[in-house]
């Protein structure tokens, strides 16, 4: 939701999806044409500022969207640094050959492509980047699947939330037994509405007609020419800065 | 070009857990009328609904429309749907692109229109219905009563001669409810036949031009709006009662205050006929 927020209220949500993937891609390019973990960290800096001072994302919204990602990276990055030696006795934790220096190059890498990613998630919205991978031709089966996910998580997240609500008032989440007593319940209610819901869609579609790919109306955005020149200029000079200070 | 647009002779139609949808039930439909389908909750309603655009086949008895025979191969059924649409009473069951405009775009596309077609036809439903301005937004981002807007807008799009909406007051406010009744209006003065479920027999009787009675999976009886006083026995025979205005109505006549026609078809129209009787005070 936090995401799916900023990037419906973004200052750039105008701004042509292609363009913003455009730089995103450059950015990546940049993380990894940068050769040393402070010019990572310096790409990455940039990328940050962008998102935050160019769209317009608050420091809060963006530090709590990138949480996860932050502490899946740390414990990714602490276990290459670190290594565990089973010797005779018990087994020993310690600092792994060159662990550190593999830690800092693959954080700074690593904290590189999350600005990528987040810049772009957090300002584009799904719906655009749905629209953008059609136009690139992704296969249109995929894009369906992604299209029915990305719609039913939404419908699913509000038949939890009822279904919650309905057991929590009444007291179906009172104690530790309850509670798992009360889970089951939601588990198997749940397995019964994807059954009725992906029912009642497979047949809403069949009544506007349709008989086997879903069809959508391609995005249109004004300036895609003018911001795809843009962010292109940005993405190169991005690129140059990596690869010029390596 | 027959005046009778939909037409259902002799339906039966059993579900597979053995529950009976349809009995033996027979509904005319003239074309550009208005038309309100009333009954108890599992009296078939939906059921008859999914028959008109050919999402259930019959297992007994015709379905005819535009006079003709529905033909259920790929190609009839393209024909029917794109002539009949029908708008679902939970619009989380319909919508199912990621965003507004998608949504509306789908049934169109699915016709084989071209883009630009498309285009056009999504701008002007999604303009019928008010939700030009959310043409962008996310679907899950909206309220029930613009979701319900949009389903029409998707059945809109596709052009139908007749929209078939299955309850379409319910869960709406007072004010969505007559916004929605607006956009219905003006979508009947565009020539749209219009077939809706409710439960609300004096909306019925307000709206409607011709209101078809439903029980126990059959159609009781077709009744010309206007004339729905006379058939007091045929209402409770489906558990409903006359209208509040009928009785109200009825009332003032019996004590001779009011002319017993025209009948007045809502309290509205009842209290401006007070007033040019000089017995109320002017509507504010």
């Amino acid at each position: 939701m936090l995401i799916e927020q900023s990037a419906y209220s973004n200052r750039w949500r105008s701004v042509s999806p292609a363009a913003k993937g455009l730089f995103a891609a450059c950015g990546f390019v940049a993380i990894f044409a940068a050769k040393s973990p402070l010019t990572a960290t310096l790409v990455a800096g940039l990328l940050l500022l962008v998102t935050l001072i160019g769209a317009g994302i608050t420091l809060g919204r963006y530090l709590r969207a990138a949480a996860p990602a932050l502490f899946f990276l740390a414990m990714g990055s602490l276990s290459l640094a670190f290594a565990v030696d089973v010797g005779d006795n018990r087994p020993l934790l310690h600092l792994a050959p060159n662990g550190l220096a593999k830690l800092v190059e693959v954080g700074t890498r690593s904290l590189g492509a999350l600005a990528a990613l987040l810049f772009l998630v957090l300002t584009t919205p799904l719906v655009d980047l749905i629209a953008l991978l059609r136009s690139l031709r992704t296969p249109e089966l995929l894009l369906e699947i992604m299209v029915l996910c990305y719609r039913m998580l939404f419908v699913f997240s509000a038949a939890v939330h009822e279904t919650w609500n309905a057991q929590s008032a009444r007291l179906g989440y009172a104690s530790a037994r309850l509670t798992i007593r009360s889970l089951g319940g939601l588990t198997a209610n749940l397995t019964l509405q994807v059954w009725q819901r992906a029912h009642a869609l497979h047949l809403a579609a069949q009544a506007r007609n349709n008989d086997g790919p879903l069809r959508f109306l391609e995005a249109n955005f004004a300036n895609t020419g003018r911001d795809c020149r843009v962010a292109g200029v940005a993405g190169a000079g991005l690129i140059a800065l990596a690869w010029g200070l390596a | 070009m027959s005046n009778t647009l939909l037409e259902l002779s002799h339906i039966s139609y059993r579900y597979p857990d053995g529950s009976i949808g349809l009995d033996d039930c027979s509904l005319r439909i003239a074309r550009g009328s208005r038309n309100v389908l009333i009954g108890a909750n599992g009296s078939g309603k939906t059921t008859l609904f999914q028959h008109s655009n050919g999402l259930l086949r019959a297992q007994a008895g015709v379905v005819r429309y535009d006079g003709k025979e529905i033909n259920y191969g790929r190609a009839g059924l393209r024909d029917l749907r794109g002539k009949v649409g029908m708008v679902f009473q939970n619009p989380d069951h319909q919508l199912f692109s990621a965003s507004v405009q998608e949504d509306v775009s789908f049934g169109p596309l699915n016709l084989g229109l071209d883009m630009a077609t498309v285009r056009q036809r999504v701008a002007s439903s999604l303009q019928t219905v008010g939700m030009t301005e959310h043409a962008d937004k996310a679907v899950h981002n909206l309220s029930f009563g613009q979701k319900k807007r949009v389903c029409i807008a998707g059945v809109l799009a596709m052009e139908p001669e007749l929209l078939v909406l299955d309850e379409p007051m319910a869960g709406l406010d007072h004010a969505m409810q007559k916004e929605l009744m607006a956009v219905l209006d003006g979508l009947h003065q565009r020539g749209i036949t219009l077939l809706l479920a409710t439960h609300n027999i004096d909306f019925a009787y307000r709206w409607a031009e011709h209101i078809h009675l439903m029980a126990a999976g059959r159609c009781t009886a077709s009744l010309n709006a206007a004339e729905l006083g006379e058939h007091a026995t045929a209402l409770t025979a489906v558990g409903l009662p006359l209208p509040e205005v009928i009785k109200l109505h009825r009332g003032l006549v019996e004590r001779g205050m009011v002319p017993a026609t025209p009948a007045p078809r809502c309290a509205n129209s009842l209290l401006g006929l007070l007033t040019t009787l000089n017995i109320a005070k002017e509507i504010p």
